[in-house]
């Protein structure tokens, strides 16, 4: 037996980032371990400059990943307006900005996900800095404003944090339902899970070897914020 | 006090194009199998921010622009005594932090009437933006130079201060990469607007006469074209931070609230600007609800997952009530609502914009 916190996330729109430099700004199908970990350092009140508590939370805690709804892909157009830089010229509000004579535009898309809603689950490893009831207080009352990948993200439910003791990660997540709030978002047959390794002792994915599908390298595991460095980590999938 | 205000606002828009994609069409978005129209956040926000409701609101707070800066200190520097060589030599290590001086070209310094010392070489080549923390930190130097008689140091000159008090980028935030000390997070989020209903975007295919075609060759019209538009009511919802924001503002509960007063006043009423002049698209919040409260901050955009119908009520009515609903549902269901919450219906006449504006800094002084 082993003991994971579990809790859901939807919003109108998320959007879980991938490495992306320039223009296309593209967001995975289900958040990965930078943007969880954020998340729970924004519930516990962390601030980005905290780079050795936010590396704690990462290494602290294993994830795991059920797609609830996969969604679909939302291309936003985004354009700024931003004056060049120049030496000595500093603006302290936005209309100053806009009030140059030379503004130029700077063009990206920003990819999100609609119409998707997903279930994390947490374990925690020996380093962990908190216990999983006080990770599941945090998310109940959060020290400042959580969003799902993107701050123009809010969730549009409460997350529902649920401490779930169980023998797999499998039948972790079936004891945990969605909100039937989002009965109208298209739901799969099966579900795609994602997990990383290893399980904690007493706790096996529960996934039979034809449900388990490929493991994947992705580069999600926060290295440091300030460098903006993101290491590999390997995702297990399964399909149930 | 409570951490989070979160507002819910109904915005109902005629025929308008606000917020374009790529292809000039309105922004949508797919939310419960039923495609909407969407204005993105960063719209929004750029309309609040840059409102003329919002520059007064906060004007006074949000600084001084001026060139004169250098000519400032040098004649408070001669007026106690300082010679002026060194008050001018001073002056422009000071104004040059915040901007390129002015230096007199060759030719200028060739003429009879030359005088090295004039105070307009103190002057910076643009306006620059002095924030009130940074006049008292101005003043401060002043004053010390005054007394020990020393020119100022490397660190004196470091007046970029790291915490300003422009409420624009306490509420929305700043990144510079290249001084990421300088960094502001938002305490401000705002999320995407979208429409409570189904919506389909619809041409207007138009034709322009030539006035001076008599028809006589060529009958036909001077310009064809299209534009797309779509008309909707929009969900806007946005939640503020007000710990951060107090943060944000080096603990000034009195520009904190003056903040909020501007933040809530220009998202009841500027709307975006885009194609204003086409569609003269201008709109007022129907509806606003303001929650306060430590708990989670969730939307409420779970109320139009179904796209509302207008029915015999109409749409706006049959908004109101889902929203309603769905917020009595949700607390009912995860407990930690806000039981005061206040709101302003024009459609019952009940409530108004100064109640909410009470509410939403109500408690703020208390720190």
């Amino acid at each position: 037996m082993a003991e994971l916190l579990l809790f859901q996330l939807y919003g109108p729109l998320a959007s879980w980032g991938e490495p992306a430099v320039g223009e296309h700004r593209p967001s995975a199908t289900h958040p990965g371990k930078s943007q969880v970990t954020g998340l729970l350092g924004a519930a516990l009140g962390l601030s980005r400059d905290q780079e050795e508590k936010l590396a704690a939370l990462a290494g602290g805690y294993g994830l795991a990943v059920r797609v609830d709804a996969e969604g679909e892909l939302l291309r936003d157009y985004h354009t700024t307006q931003v004056p060049p830089a120049r030496r000595g010229r500093t603006f302290t509000t936005r209309a100053e900005e806009l009030a140059v004579d030379d503004l130029y535009t700077i063009l990206s898309q920003r990819d999100y996900r609609v119409e998707a809603a997903w279930t994390c689950a947490l374990w925690a490893t020996a380093s962990a800095p908190y216990p999983l009831p006080d990770l599941a207080e945090a998310l109940r009352r959060p020290r400042f404003t959580l969003y799902l990948g993107r701050k123009s993200c809010p969730p549009a439910l409460p997350l529902r944090p649920e401490l779930i003791e169980s023998n797999t990660l499998k039948d972790a997540f079936a004891g945990y339902a969605l909100d039937d709030r989002l009965g109208r978002l298209k739901r799969p047959e099966r579900h795609r899970y994602f997990w990383e390794e290893p399980l904690p002792d007493g706790l096996a994915s529960g996934f039979s070897p034809q449900e388990k599908l490929w493991v994947v390298p992705r580069r999600d595991r926060p290295g440091s914020r300030r460098r903006w460095q993101f290491a590999t980590r390997d995702e297990h999938h399964a399909m149930a | 006090m409570e951490r989070f205000v979160q507002l819910h606002l109904l915005t109902a828009y005629p025929p308008a194009n606000l917020n374009r994609d790529d292809l000039g069409r309105p922004k949508t978005a797919l939310v419960g199998g039923a495609e909407r129209l969407r204005i993105s956040s960063q719209s929004l926000k750029r309309a609040w921010r840059n409102s003329d409701l919002f520059q007064e609101s906060l004007a006074g707070h949000l600084g001084t622009r001026t060139k004169r800066m250098g000519e400032e200190v040098f004649n408070r520097l001669v007026t106690s005594g300082v010679p002026k060589q060194k008050a001018h030599e001073w002056a422009r290590k000071i104004a040059g932090v915040f901007g390129k001086l002015n230096s007199p070209s060759k030719e200028e310094q060739k003429k009879s009437d030359y005088d090295p010392y004039d105070p307009k070489w103190t002057h910076i080549g643009q306006l620059a933006h002095f924030s009130p923390e940074e006049l008292a930190a101005i003043d401060a130097l002043v004053q010390k130079l005054i007394e020990t008689k020393q020119g100022p140091s490397g660190e004196d000159l470091n007046l970029l201060r790291e915490r300003h008090s422009a409420a624009d980028i306490a509420l929305f935030g700043r990144m510079l990469a290249d001084v990421p000390s300088f960094n502001t997070e938002a305490a401000c989020q705002v999320a995407h607007a979208i429409t409570v209903h189904k919506v389909a975007v619809e041409d207007d295919f138009y034709t322009a006469v030539d006035d001076l075609n008599k028809g006589e060759e060529d009958v036909g019209a001077g310009h064809m074209g299209e534009t797309e538009f779509g008309a909707g009511l929009f969900y806007l919802y946005l939640c503020l931070d007000r710990e951060l924001l107090l943060k944000n503002l080096g603990g000034d509960a009195q520009l904190a609230e003056r903040t909020v007063e501007a933040l809530v006043a220009s998202t009841a009423t500027v709307a975006p600007t885009g194609k204003q002049n086409s569609f003269a698209s201008r709109a007022r919040a129907s509806y606003v609800l303001c929650e306060k409260g430590d708990a989670q901050p969730r939307s409420l955009a779970v109320a139009f997952l179904k796209p509302v119908e207008a029915g015999r009520e109409g749409l706006l009515a049959n908004a109101i009530k889902a929203l309603e609903d769905e917020r009595e549902r949700l607390d009912r269901a995860y407990g930690d609502g806000d039981p005061n919450a206040v709101a302003m219906n024009t459609l019952t006449g009940r409530g108004s914009l100064a109640d909410i504006l009470a509410y939403a800094k109500g408690g703020l002084a208390d720190g």
